[in-house]
């Protein structure tokens, strides 16, 4: 009964949401919100699991002295006062503590977290040049057609290539609306069969892989 | 700029440049960005958790009489049975519930979105006569080709790996072109975080002479 | 950059949807599909008119779907059923899929772990869950080949789906003992905090072999950079059609959208897992039908066909 009870649980809400895609009726329509409410609930609560692990193996690298542990000691200390200063003194009612503008918390995202994750992002220009690189040493004939119409689409899309040819980001956009959106839509439609597939076989209990064993 | 927006404005810099620092290679202000980005994101997370699901979606509606979103709790208890190795198996019924959902609003929306109306997307009239009509032709066969690629139970022989061959062509075509279109966006990003810098750098400068 | 190779490795002689001693006219499938064809060609009776449904308890412009999602989940279940029943079953060679095991053997030669980066999306999205069955053949192999392997985790729902699945692949092997929990590893919900985080791993734990699967956003390409830096050999796996260039161009080897959803039957043979792929094949193959019907009947100017596959 370990494994048949959430199988059946798996079966039936899955079910459920199929058939409330063809229901209309408004009452149903609000249970099937609640419920997907209740799915952020869970995963919300899930959350307590990975703040646990993130603990419990960067503590044991610190009480070990292993690898780089000095910074795993900024790791634990920056997540507990990111949560203290947003729980904890919003509790207590200290001065500048929840979240939003002008909190610490606020500060912290404003000026640490969010030029991070920005800066971040930005490392891709880097990236795309060297994969840009890499992509256009043509060795094979597959290879070269990425690469030629990787560079044929670049050099259309900026003023030198209007001036090299009037009818080059016409040429571009046949590029994108012709060969680019068969083989996307090909992939789209192949992708969906594939996804369907496992999404039924994990309602009916042939994939049955996040159980784990017994 | 204010001393106190200057000197938060300089901590941004610092990091900014410590992650650019990653470009020579690892090295310690990398390794203290990085484990700081790691460590106040999931502290960040754990804050939009608890202000925007837990508190609104759990412990109000329960406060106001909504007794049936005990059930979401005691499904959210159960996950916590993982932390015991003998009692890990009462979290099931939780995975279950959310693989079930995920599956059961993924089928549909597939089928909707990348299936039939693509399928329908592709139903175009066919000819020679005028320049879309070939277009629409190829868009047909390059459709064709491409989706005999992924065909998984037919050996890529004779005339059907031919077609299957042009399919990936125009899979790898679509590859070149998808790569093209990101580069400019891609370095867009590039020029913010430089236009952040010369700018802090340029009141830091105004400020201290 | 792959070498998409069109040879075929044949698990099983059969290659053919139906036996060859198929009579088209008298088998029922065909007449079923001959008859549902005809069907299509009645008006539609989906109207799109604006109306208030909020009352029905039937969406009748969905009518298109329900069929559809009927006739596709009955090919599905057909071939599982036949594959149960013992028929043989082929599956061409996919190249990455075989270099999988190749290089987590190399890993071992090196003396170095194998990396699973298994997408940065929850457990409830699909190519998760394709990601979680794929990391249990891949434990399984890496626990018969002895050697370390991490998975850093994304989302914290999927890190017990992860810890089990890596469990139950040390176990399938006879190695339990050799599991460690601190492999399996959640390192932040933020995308670029993940991939930093990843980054890390890469750099200093060396990986000689990073295997990504599963729903892949902007990260992808700083992922697979730095892995090639790191001079790892890459099998990446995505159905997210706008990583896909950037892994194609990053990885040694890639898996392209649907090939992800047919690796768990690839890697593991089981005929049901095999039967369903059969099944996909069969429903593509309905719809370069349908397409070609369509294509020329939009030609003739006959529009009843194509209106049955329009979703408002």
């Amino acid at each position: 009964m370990r494994r048949e009870i959430p199988i059946a649980i798996c079966f039936l809400v899955g079910i459920s949401f199929i058939l409330e895609y063809f229901i209309p009726h408004e009452d149903v329509l609000s249970i099937f919100e609640t419920i997907r409410q209740w799915a952020i609930i869970v995963i919300a609560f899930a959350y307590v699991l990975g703040i646990a692990n993130l603990v419990r193996i960067n503590s044991h690298v610190i009480q070990r002295k292993g690898r780089d542990w000095p910074y795993k000691i900024i790791l634990v200390v920056s997540l507990f006062f990111m949560i203290t200063v947003g729980i904890i003194f919003d509790i207590f009612g200290i001065r500048l503590g929840g979240i939003g503008e002008g909190t610490i918390f606020g500060w912290v995202y404003f000026h640490a977290q969010y030029p991070l994750q920005a800066t971040m992002f930005s490392l891709l220009a880097f990236f795309i040049a060297s994969a840009a690189f890499r992509a256009f040493r043509i060795r094979t004939f597959q290879a070269s057609l990425l690469a030629v119409t990787a560079i044929l689409v670049m050099i259309g899309r900026v003023p030198v290539g209007e001036s090299l040819w009037a009818d080059f980001p016409d040429f571009i956009e046949w590029i994108m609306n012709v060969p680019q959106l068969a083989g996307k839509r090909a992939i789209m439609i192949g992708a969906a069969l594939g996804a369907i597939s496992t999404a039924l076989k994990v309602l009916t209990g042939l994939e049955r892989t996040y159980l784990g064993g017994e | 700029m204010g001393t106190a927006e200057l000197i938060w404005n300089g901590v941004a810099a610092f990091l900014v440049m410590s992650i650019y620092s990653f470009l020579y290679k690892d090295n310690p202000f990398y390794k203290f960005a990085e484990h700081l980005v790691v460590g106040v994101s999931a502290g960040y997370f754990a804050m939009i958790l608890y202000y925007n699901a837990f508190l609104p979606k759990l412990i109000n509606p329960l406060r106001a009489g909504q007794y049936w979103y005990i059930i979401p709790g005691i499904l959210g208890l159960l996950m916590w049975a993982r932390f015991s190795q003998k009692w890990q198996w009462l979290s099931r019924p939780t995975l279950g519930f959310v693989i079930g959902s995920g599956a059961g609003v993924a089928i549909p929306l597939y089928l909707q979105n990348y299936v039939i109306r693509q399928v329908h997307a592709t139903m175009l009239p066919i000819g020679f006569t005028s320049w879309p009509l070939i277009t629409n032709v190829l868009i047909i066969i390059m459709v064709f080709c491409a989706l005999a690629y992924f065909f998984f139970s037919k050996q890529h022989k004779g005339a059907f790996g031919a077609a299957a061959t042009f399919g990936i062509w125009t899979l790898m075509v679509g590859f070149g072109a998808g790569f093209g279109m990101t580069v400019m966006g891609r370095v867009a990003l590039l020029a913010e975080r430089v236009v952040f810098l010369r700018d802090y750098f340029a009141q830091l400068w105004g400020a201290l002479f | 950059m792959p070498i998409i190779s069109s040879a075929e490795l044949q698990i099983q002689s059969n290659n053919e949807f139906f036996p060859s001693n198929t009579n088209v006219k008298s088998n029922p499938f065909f007449k079923v599909l001959f008859l549902f064809l005809c069907f299509l060609l009645i008006d539609s009776p989906l109207s799109f008119a604006a109306e208030d449904l909020s009352e029905s308890w039937f969406n009748p412009n969905r009518l298109n779907m329900l069929i559809f999602l009927i006739l596709f989940f009955a090919v599905i279940i057909y071939f599982i059923q036949r594959a149960k029943k013992g028929k043989s079953l082929f599956i061409r060679r996919i190249a990455g899929l075989d270099a999988i095991e190749e290089a987590v053997g190399r890993a071992t030669e090196m003396g170095r772990p194998v990396l699973f980066v298994p997408g940065i999306e929850d457990v409830n999205q699909i190519q998760t869950v394709a990601a979680m069955i794929i990391l249990g053949n891949v434990a399984k192999m890496v626990a018969d080949y002895d050697t370390p392997l991490f998975v850093p985790i994304c989302r914290p729902f999927v890190v017990p789906v992860a810890e089990e699945r890596v469990k139950e692949g040390y176990a399938a092997a006879g190695r339990p003992d050799a599991y460690n929990r601190d492999n399996v590893r959640y390192i932040s919900d933020e995308q670029f905090a993940y991939a930093a985080g990843v980054q890390g791993i890469m750099l200093r734990d060396r990986p000689m072999a990073n295997l990504m699967f599963g729903s892949f956003f902007a990260e992808s390409l700083m992922l697979a950079e730095t892995g090639f830096l790191t001079g790892a050999i890459q099998v990446a796996g995505t159905a997210n059609i706008h990583q896909l260039p950037f892994f194609v161009v990053a990885c040694d080897y890639t898996i392209i959208g649907e090939e992800l959803f047919a690796t768990s039957a690839y890697l593991s043979k089981e005929p049901k897992l095999l039967g369903s792929l059969k099944g996909s094949d069969l429903a593509k193959a309905i719809i370069i039908g349908i397409l070609a019907l369509g294509a020329i009947l939009e030609t003739l100017g006959i529009t009843q066909f194509t209106r049955w596959f329009f979703i408002e």
